[in-house]
């Protein structure tokens, strides 16, 4: 079935037909459940807190006033749940900030990737970036989310969002360009 | 180096890649939590703590202590005479002997011991009351 747009959904919801609902957990879904395993770091944890964020959307879906997004205001709902989840449980995640990225660094021919292990390879190197850096490409290219809808999930400024978005796509070529290297080592 | 606004050929990567999902049932099991907590809700909002015989029971018992108030301060004969006013035509004789006989029985005990028995008595309808809805929850 074609999704109709949030809206209709919502209307929905609040005219009492909860079970429209479950629409808008098909659709977001795997963005919710992607930035929660992220942070989180393990399926398990991610799923539990994927479906709290789900369930505080629907709590609090009266008060959306949609003058943001609905995604961009569900992402917020989950990033931010996330983020203070960590916190509490003082968990620590590995990191990239350790990347060295050159301030001119070259740039990395994309179709050196292999054609069919291209989505595996950018999958296994954007999960390499830390979650913050990881959430804004994911809504930025994936989700296709203005540089405004972006900086509202990850509660930063719009300057702010495009210099970590700058540092994030460079990190990335790095990463790639280190994973194909690496290939080209095991097969020599 | 581009600016990644104008990386077209970064983004198409991206968008053809296949974001991780979540367990099987997903959406079900999100949407039984949901009905789970709206049930909930509902129970909550149909049992009110206080029924409706509980409601009665104190409006009596409200009325009972005006009365025995009204007695005590302008005696039996007056709360008759004012009766009578609201209702000339009415013959009262019955019950208004009746009414006669609690009302000297009542007042023959000093209005500190009826207070405290009424109060009692109160106190252990509550509690049974209180007890029975426990009992039921449980």
């Amino acid at each position: 079935m074609k999704y109709k747009g949030d809206s209709y959904y919502i209307e929905k919801v609040l005219e009492g037909k909860t079970n429209y609902f479950s629409y808008i957990v098909d659709r977001y879904q795997n963005i919710v459940f992607s930035i929660a395993l992220k942070v989180l770091g393990n399926r398990e944890d991610a799923e539990e807190m994927a479906q709290e964020s789900f369930i505080k959307v629907y709590k609090s879906l009266h008060t959306f006033k949609g003058k943001a997004k609905f995604s961009t205001w569900i992402y917020r709902i989950t990033y931010n749940n996330c983020i203070s989840a960590t916190r509490k449980k003082k968990h620590y995640f590995t990191s990239t900030d350790d990347v060295q990225i050159e301030d001119e660094s070259q740039e990395m021919n994309l179709d050196g990737i292999p054609e069919e292990n291209r989505a595996t390879y950018i999958k296994t190197a954007i999960k390499k970036l830390p979650e913050d850096e990881y959430t804004l490409v994911l809504l930025y290219y994936f989700e296709e989310q203005s540089i405004e809808e972006v900086s509202k999930v990850a509660g930063l400024s719009e300057s702010n969002t495009k210099v970590k978005l700058h540092r994030a796509r460079k990190k990335l070529y790095k990463i790639l360009h280190d994973m194909l290297q690496d290939e080209l080592h095991t097969i020599l | 180096m581009k600016k990644f606004e104008e990386d077209k050929e970064l983004k198409n990567l991206i968008t053809n890649m296949t974001p991780d999902s979540p367990g099987r049932d997903f959406s079900g099991k999100v949407m039984n939590r949901i009905f789970e907590m709206e049930s909930v809700l509902e129970k909550l909002k149909r049992e009110r703590i206080f029924g409706k015989g509980f409601w009665i029971i104190t409006s009596l018992f409200i009325a009972l202590m005006g009365t025995l108030i009204a007695i005590s301060i302008n005696g039996a004969d007056g709360a008759e005479s004012q009766l009578l006013k609201l209702l000339p035509n009415l013959n009262t004789g019955g019950v208004t002997q009746s009414y006669e006989n609690i009302a000297e029985k009542i007042t023959s005990l000093p209005l500190s011991i009826a207070g405290i028995l009424l109060s009692s008595s109160f106190l252990v309808f509550i509690d049974h009351f209180l007890n029975k809805k426990i009992n039921h929850k449980a």
